[in-house]
């Protein structure tokens, strides 16, 4: 990065925030600071919805995610449609009728308030850590390639988000994002048309298309009913379903952002928007990763992506080792390099799997030099693509783009995580009957008090696979629990708030242990959790709580 | 939120529904017409 890059990334990230602070200057009613006195329009909201879940982990491993594996991550998207429309028929009309400011209230309305601190302490615990994780990811690739200190690189993203988002609450976090997200397009897009451009100018799009294709890379739908594989379009239509469908209607950082829509239509259009605007913008980003794959059939890539750990273990004596992995490297690259437009598509994805294999080993020895990293080195592959072969000022701009990414997810985040504590537990069991002003300034702190602990987690993470399924794993083990609280709620009248709280409890311990001992698809614990919640529930009212449905 | 909403865009809500699902039917259509197409 040179001085150019330094100005661009600056102003990018200061600019943003700076503007939601203007915009949103003066005192406010817990109402306002909470709801962002819901004068917000759909396109907003949308937008907002969007980035919200659009985190950094989106930007950095999705590229490298189909680099590896191919688009059919895309999959993971397909039950999304569903969960939103089902989202705007039954969720929002019924807390926009309640007038609740966090999900869980309703809980504490339809069955009694343990069930409703239970839901927004499973909350609270899940969202605490994806928070942590949220930060703590792309800081971890970034301080490597750019030689940044880890914890500065934390503090900074986390900080500034921390400061913003405690200040402003609901309506900046919806401005800021705004223009994130619009940041974030034009970053993507711009990266898109350069590794296209970068290709042979004598390779059609076609031919690249093809060529990707042969390679493997470009299986969007597999319709395989194996449970063991991780994408495919059951998993996607039904896990995905059960997620999306925790996330959007469940989980208060999404809640928080369509209840602060100007009226129903707006938090109805806004979720719609989402639901055809998804799959596509997901296309294009995995899209884009196997472009920078196509690129690297033509230009040599690196043996393994996170050169800094790579360099860690030459300096470690294993220097010859790597170099003859090198050497291997270089003469099966030359042969797919002269193969790859003639080629049968067998021959080349042999040629891969040799690649692949001398970068598996590649791993090993780095692991064995104690040099091994803490994130997968399918991470690194687009901000190394970014930094290597992008020109100067784009380099600037995608390094906001990602610290963009990571400050609309971590403020949506800490302003739902401040909101839920000061609303559903501060509120009720410490402070009831205090002043307007005094919530908000006790939802501002706790939101400093969240962002201390999503840095805090930031900093002693150790993550232990690919970034983007760490956080969605995380989601998967408590949001089945979570839904089913709310879908009892909605659907089992009968059932009271002893029976589904006890059988939320169950659940998720079940969904634990079953984390623990199979090796199934994590999209399926959202189903699981999600119908043990709604089984046990009904058995425990019909038999243990009978007596106190009669009494 | 506020309880007098304008009419919907569509004329009613399921009509916005069915419109957002057939959207992404032909989003998974041509999805698969891509799979098919390049692999």
């Amino acid at each position: 990065m040179n001085r150019l890059d330094y100005v661009v990334l600056i102003a990018t990230i200061l600019a943003i925030p700076l503007y939601g602070l203007w915009r949103t200057r003066g005192r406010e009613t817990l109402g306002h600071y909470l709801k962002g006195d819901q004068s917000i329009r759909w396109g907003t909201i949308g937008l907002s919805v969007l980035a919200t879940q659009a985190g950094p982990i989106t930007f950095l491993s999705m590229p490298g995610q189909a680099y590896e594996s191919g688009i059919g991550f895309i999959q993971n998207y397909f039950g999304q449609p569903f969960a939103l429309i089902t989202v705007c028929a039954i969720f929002v009309p019924i807390f926009q009728r309640l007038k609740v400011y966090t999900a869980y209230e309703y809980l504490g309305q339809r069955f009694d308030q343990k069930t409703r601190l239970l839901g927004a302490f499973l909350f609270l615990i899940q969202r605490g850590l994806a928070a942590g994780i949220t930060i703590y990811a792309p800081a971890i690739i970034l301080s490597a390639l750019l030689g940044w200190h880890l914890n500065l690189t934390i503090w900074l993203a986390g900080g500034l988000v921390i400061a913003y988002t405690a200040f402003g609450g609901t309506k900046i976090v919806s401005i800021t994002q705004r223009y994130q997200i619009l940041i974030i397009f034009i970053g993507m897009a711009l990266a898109f048309g350069i590794a296209v451009h970068r290709l042979p100018a004598n390779l059609s799009f076609g031919n690249t298309l093809s060529l990707a294709g042969k390679m493997g890379k470009l299986q969007a739908v597999d319709f395989s009913l194996n449970p063991d594989k991780r994408y495919t379009f059951w998993s996607g239509i039904f896990g995905g379903f059960f997620l999306a469908l925790s996330y959007f209607g469940a989980d208060q950082s999404q809640v928080q952002r369509y209840l602060a829509g100007a009226s129903v239509t707006a938090s109805r259009f806004g979720l719609l928007f989402n639901a055809v605007v998804k799959v596509p913008m997901q296309f294009l980003i995995l899209l884009l990763g196997a472009m920078i794959f196509l690129f690297y059939q033509f230009e040599k890539p690196p043996i393994y992506f996170n050169q800094p750990a790579y360099e860690r273990a030459v300096a470690l004596e294993h220097g010859s080792e790597l170099t003859q992995l090198q050497s291997e490297f270089d003469e099966v690259f030359a042969r797919k390099r002269a193969a790859l437009i003639s080629a049968s598509s067998d021959e080349l994805l042999k040629l891969d799997a040799e690649a692949r294999s001398i970068r598996d080993q590649t791993k090993t020895i780095l692991e064995r030099a104690g040099a091994s990293p803490k994130s997968n080195d399918a991470d690194y592959v687009f901000i190394t693509f970014v930094l290597q072969h992008l020109p100067h000022g784009m380099v600037g701009l995608l390094i906001a783009v990602i610290f963009c990414a990571t400050m609309s997810a971590t403020a949506a985040t800490l302003n739902a995580l401040g909101s839920a504590t000061a609303v559903d537990f501060y509120r009720p069991l410490i402070r009831p009957n205090a002043p307007d002003h005094h919530y908000v300034v006790a939802t501002q702190l706790l939101t400093i008090a969240w962002g201390l602990v999503a840095i805090g987690v930031a900093t002693f993470a150790n993550l232990v696979e690919n970034l983007i399924q760490a956080g969605n794993i995380l989601g998967s083990i408590f949001y089945g629990s979570i839904l089913g609280l709310f879908l009892v709620a909605f659907f089992l009248r009968s059932v009271r708030g002893s029976a589904v709280f006890f059988a939320a409890l169950l659940a998720q311990m079940l969904v634990l242990v079953l984390f623990w001992t199979l090796s199934i698809s994590y999209l399926w614990y959202n189903l699981i959790g999600c119908v043990a919640v709604l089984l046990f529930s009904v058995i425990l009212q019909r038999t243990v709580f009978l007596e106190a449905v009669g009494a | 939120m506020i309880s007098n909403d304008p009419p919907p865009l569509f004329g009613s809500w399921r009509r916005a529904y069915c419109f957002a699902l057939g959207v992404f039917a032909i989003e998974i259509a041509l999805l698969y017409v891509f799979t098919v197409r390049f692999s």
